[in-house]
């Protein structure tokens, strides 16, 4: 009976464990991988800014390509929503961490 | 890896274009419904079919669709008897395109419901990635 106890233990256990250690495998890696690329806050900033302003750019010489006639609505309407969208994600990622930066200069020494 | 939502994207807006490619042929076969040839018993406009089918796409490994192909449609002509039209043979009958007007309105509508259908998945796909990067912000 306690035998049995046991192994349906262990065969609880293992599952857990092994779950636990992947999550934590998991959450040391990006950490890894993020900080390899960037190293620091302005070159981040830049590539983000840059990779924004480079769909803008795809986008206004779609829009250009459109007004000749060129380029189908569609074509023109895409290149503007895919800038818009990447335009988004850089502003919500440079707010966070313009946040995170004047909370640390804000910290009491 | 590819993100599904940019996948959904690509693949919606491939269904737009297919679909405004297929109005693109019922306008063609509408604007020629009444057009004959020039010369006795020449053939008139031969109403034009468009088919579909599905490619993978490399980069993402989504199906995309496409355009199979553009063919000629291969029922026969309507025939009129009109002794002097240019186009009559000597019999005085006249060969008129094979262009049913209420399957070519059909058809219209039917893309219009198709290219509306993509149009819906993009506006998802497109809210839902707006709504995960509002997540970063709500706080």
């Amino acid at each position: 009976m306690i035998d049995a106890i046991n192994a349906a233990a262990s065969v609880v256990d293992t599952p857990l464990s092994s779950g636990v250690n992947s999550i934590a495998s998991r959450r040391v890696s990006p950490g890894a991988a993020a900080e390899a690329p960037a190293a620091d806050f302005g070159a981040m900033l830049s590539q983000l800014a840059s990779g924004a302003a480079g769909a803008v750019k795809t986008a206004e010489a779609m829009s250009l390509a459109g007004v000749r006639g060129q380029a189908t609505v569609q074509q023109v309407v895409e290149a503007v929503m895919s800038a818009e969208q990447s335009l988004q994600g850089a502003i919500a990622v440079r707010d966070k961490v313009v946040g995170a930066y004047l909370e640390i200069s804000r910290m009491q020494i | 890896m590819y993100d599904p939502l940019q996948a959904a994207l690509k693949v919606g807006s491939s269904g737009l274009e297919a679909q405004s490619k297929r109005l693109r042929v019922v306008s063609e076969n509408l604007a020629n419904a009444q057009s004959t040839g020039r010369t006795p018993g020449a053939d008139p406009y031969t109403r034009k079919t468009i088919s579909f089918e599905s490619e993978v796409d490399e980069a993402m490994g989504v199906s995309t669709v496409k355009v199979a192909g553009i063919e000629r449609h291969r029922a026969p002509f309507r025939v009129e008897h009109n002794p002097g039209h240019p186009a009559a043979d000597a019999k005085g009958f006249v060969k008129l395109p094979n262009v049913d007007v209420m399957v070519e309105v059909a058809d219209m509508r039917e893309a219009n419901r198709s290219y509306e259908a993509n149009l819906q998945v993009i506006k998802q796909a497109r809210e839902m990635i707006a709504m995960t990067i509002d997540l970063l912000r709500s706080s």
